[in-house]
């Protein structure tokens, strides 16, 4: 078991954070490597991404060939991305193995070579990717909302960019914006290990990231299109055409509808998540708005709500979502704007409140159960300056908020009036 | 994580084989599972006790008192799928999973999810065609909340008529879902055209002609005969604080132990009439080209299982696997590449799927990956497997072992699945040890008896759609 506390923060060169935690259970360690620089602040579109991935496909050591063969041999789980923040190393090994994959870990931060041949080939993977993702109805009805709220920031478009975007990415693009990158480097390890000696390790072997760090350019504020309401044109569905079909048989629109709300350092942010809960963010089908699209109405399967999602260092957003016939699309949206509203006209409820303070207090243990979720608590951690890792402090947060307080969080960031709306629906009823 | 070739990850689907894979008996360290290269390492295990018991109405449960978090995840899984359903009423199963949750003699409409989210746990359930299960996790001092409902709604739902109609209208728009998603609609062709004859062929979620025709008279049939004690078995996973005779067992006994017994015997399926020759579909759906072959599979508790298991490593985990260098990393012609074996009580599929890079023509992509299937298994198999690959498939198989245990709510699923369907707890631990002790001669034989898509297998292409 998991000790209770926040886990010690090393002291390391700066712009360099170090945290390491012991976590009892299986024999795993779990290696983080988050280095600064994601979308929200790169120069063309798809460039964080690829940087991220590029890490794999060749270090000063190896070529993308021999580090897959030998991390596989003994086992081991390596993964490198690039997000809307970040981008970095994740890799994940038997604790008996922890000094290789710390060794590991490093080569691939901090020696890519970011050779040209894998680059063409990763742009032109990821071109096939974006192509896909479109062709899943309801990702391409979210990426018209997203656009819809955060234009002319970077969340406005896929992670991926665009295919025009990724073909003109080059190696240099890469190397160019992982360079900053290594000067804000944050590595988090846990699992069955010493944490003196893999601290000690940690400081040798990335004693060659980390710098006084310039600050990150800030991206343009998201302020949205302008558009109140946007329709999607949807493929076809991909059932047969010789199937049964029938009356139901038009295909399935799919609805978001919301706003901007905070990001996730805001001090309304708890009080947020514990509305997102009421609204529909819960377990099973307890939320207000599953309860009236799905329990109630019969409209749809998928029916949730959130408050922040996606919240981070730029704005999260209050979306409500269904998938629903087309047929009833305008009645499933008015359950939708009926129960958003009440929110604000009606307030919430003393049992609806403690309620949804039980979840996520219940929930939380589920979060802290292996060493690859502390790992990622421990990066969370430094790269929002908010103590994640510590329970007592999530405690606190989730208890502070009473009724007078969510309710006026409710006041200060759910607009009914500003919901924007994007609707997909299938080309043949477009 | 479940290692693939490529990058993309599809969306999750239902529970399938590869999250089925458990545990063994948890006296031996996992840490010495490591082994140098070129031996065979040992079976890793878990920390903690696990006790099974037999209630006298029939119900087995097995409580795994593993202390590593302060949870317990229950998991009530019936013998009790689409393969049982009655004829004109396919997707009863399924339905009756979503009924569960709609009200019981003592929960009302949607009171199980809001009491679960008021202890702060989670809860869920999923239907496949060899059975149907419900589980939920909470903090360990509250779990019992779980088999108080479990209890109370296998002892009799209500199923409310105009309930029932709601629900109806509920997966009707599953469906539709399913049916928009590339490839759940791709893989229920295959499956149907795979599995000829045998329920498995038959989508989970019915038609829509059979769902309008089946309301709470055959709900209540499906729940009277199938839902019993003795058609289920019951895992509690987690900090038990003490198994054997302890607190756990006696409030099992006590919550579920008044039940009786009754459930109908398990419906034997019709042998599936598996294609004898390659046979072929092309579908024009979307707007990426997507590929699955399918080839029938020994059923989870046949001696091959387990080795063709160790094939579908060597073939298609991680990026050092022959597909993944073949079509992927290597060959650049899809954009990712998955190999997958079901776990099923029948004979099932090995299922090889992968999505085409834009701008490469389809028949070049489907040649490599026939060519690579016939290297390792086809007549005289010019590239049998190595010993460099075997061995890496090992310390795989190992690793994800043991990645795949580290949750609580994992290893109870896992320890369900086999009590349920093999009445082994020891089961999975004797597929890892069978799959590790698999040699070069004995993969190849395997490889040659399951993996030639030329004496029977389901081709597959969705391909986009053709303008004008």
């Amino acid at each position: 078991m998991s000790a209770a506390g926040a886990a010690p923060a090393m002291t390391s060169p700066p712009g360099l954070s170090v945290r390491v935690r012991k976590v009892a259970g299986q024999p795993v360690i779990a290696v983080r490597v988050w280095l600064g620089g994601g979308a929200r602040v790169e120069a063309i579109p798809g460039q964080a991404l690829i940087t991220g991935r590029m890490l794999a496909e060749g270090t000063r050591r190896r070529d993308w060939r021999t580090l897959a063969e030998e991390i596989e041999a003994r086992g081991m789980l390596l993964g490198t991305w690039g997000s809307f923040e970040t981008h970095g190393v994740a890799l994940d090994a038997l604790a008996g193995d922890w000094e290789t994959a710390l060794e590991w870990a490093a080569e691939v931060a901090l020696e890519p070579t970011f050779p040209e041949d894998r680059c063409r080939w990763l742009t032109r993977q990821a071109a096939g990717e974006l192509e896909s993702l479109g062709d899943q109805p309801e990702v391409r009805t979210a990426w018209g909302f997203l656009e819809q709220l955060y234009a002319p920031h970077r969340r406005a478009l896929p992670l991926h960019g665009t295919a025009a975007s990724l073909a003109a990415l080059t190696p240099a693009d890469c190397a160019a914006f992982h360079r900053p990158g290594r000067r804000r480097a944050i590595i988090a390890v846990a699992g069955e290990i010493d944490e003196a000696a893999v601290a000690a390790r940690v400081g040798e072997l990335f004693a060659g990231a980390g710098a006084e760090p310039s600050p990150e350019p800030e991206p343009p504020a998201p302020r949205g299109s302008g558009e109140a309401r946007r329709t999607v044109t949807l493929p076809l569905p991909h059932r047969d055409e010789g199937g049964e079909g029938g009356g139901d048989a038009d295909g399935q629109a799919h609805l978001y509808l919301g706003h901007l709300t905070v990001g996730r350092s805001h001090p309304d942010h708890e009080a947020l998540e514990l509305l997102a809960v009421i609204l529909g963010a819960g377990s099973g089908l307890a939320g207000r708005i599953p309860t009236a699209v799905r329990e109630r109405a019969g409209l749809a399967y998928s029916a949730i709500a959130q408050t922040v999602a996606g919240a981070g260092l730029d704005p999260g957003r209050l979306v409500a979502y269904a998938a629903t016939s087309p047929a009833t699309l305008d009645r499933a949206e008015t359950l939708m704007r009926e129960e958003i509203a009440r929110l604000l006209d009606h307030g919430v409820t003393d049992a609806e409140l403690e309620e949804a303070r039980g979840y996520l207090l219940g929930r939380d243990p589920f979060s802290r159960e292996t060493a690859r979720q502390w790992a990622d608590l421990l990066a969370q951690s430094e790269h929002y300056g908010l103590p994640f890792d510590d329970p007592a402090w999530r405690r606190r947060r989730l208890e502070a908020p009473d009724r007078t307080a969510v309710e006026a969080a409710a006041r200060r960031h759910v607009r009914p009036d500003e919901l924007v709306v994007t609707v997909g629906v299938p080309a043949s009823l477009a | 994580m479940k290692r693939m070739a490529g990058r993309a990850r599809r969306r999750p689907g239902r529970p399938k084989g590869a999250e089925r894979r458990w545990r063994g008996p948890r006296s031996e360290s996992a840490a010495a599972a490591v082994a140098t290269a070129g031996t065979v390492p040992a079976v890793p295990a878990l920390p903690g006790t696990a006790e099974v018991i037999r209630l006298p109405n029939g119900l087995t449960a097995a409580l795994l008192d593993n202390p590593q978090a302060p949870l317990v995840t229950t998991v009530l899984w019936y013998r009790a799928g689409s393969r049982d359903e009655p004829a004109g009423h396919g997707g009863v199963a399924h339905f009756l999973e979503h009924m569960m949750f709609k009200g019981s003699a003592r929960y009302g409409p949607g009171e199980i999810d809001r009491r679960t989210q008021a202890l702060g746990g989670s809860n869920n359930a999923f239907t496949d065609h060899d059975g149907t299960a419900y589980w939920f996790s909470f903090a360990r001092d509250r779990w019992r909340e779980a088999l108080a409902i479990e209890a109370d709604r296998m002892a009799g739902l209500a199923l409310d008529p105009e309930a029932v109609d709601s629900e109806r209208r509920v997966i009707l728009e599953e469906i539709a879902m399913f049916e928009a998603d590339p490839w759940d609609s791709l893989h229920q062709a295959v499956a149907a055209e795979l599995f000829d004859g045998h329920p498995y062929g038959r989508p989970v979620l019915g038609t829509r002609r059979e769902l309008k025709a089946t309301g709470a008279p055959e709900l209540a049939a499906f729940h009277r005969e199938r839902y019993r004690p003795d058609g289920a078995v019951l895992v509690v996973a987690g900090d038990l604080d003490g198994g054997r005779g302890g607190a756990a067992a006696v409030a099992v006994e006590e919550a579920l132990g008044g039940l009786s017994a009754g459930a109908a015997p398990g419906t034997p399926a019709p042998r599936a009439r598996f294609p004898d020759r390659l046979r072929r579909l092309v579908r024009r759906r979307g707007e990426v080209g997507r590929l699955t072959l399918a080839l029938p599979a020994p059923a989870g508790g046949a001696p091959d299982h387990a080795p063709l298991g160790m094939l579908i490593e060597i073939l298609a985990s991680g990026r050092a696997s022959r597909l993944n260098r073949a079509l992927v990393d290597e060959g650049q012609l899809a954009v990712w590449a998955d190999g997958d074996l079901s776990d099923s009580l029948d004979s099932g599929s090995v299922v090889f799927s992968f999505e085409l890079l834009p701008g490469v023509e389809p028949e070049r992509a489907e040649a490599a990956l026939l060519a690579e299937l016939a290297a390792l298994a086809g007549p005289g198999a010019p590239r049998p497997p190595t010993d460099a690959e075997i061995d890496r498939a090992r310390r795989v198989v190992v690793a994800d072992w043991v990645f795949a245990h580290e949750r609580i709510h994992q290893q109870a699923l896992a320890a369900a699945h086999s009590l349920a369907f093999f009445d082994d707890l020891e089961r999975p631990r004797r597929e890892l040890a069978r799959a590790l002790a698999a040699g070069r001669d004995a993969l190849s034989e395997v490889a040659a008896r399951w993996i030639s898509p030329e004496r029977g297998a389901v081709l597959a292409w969705s391909l986009p759609r053709e303008e004008g």
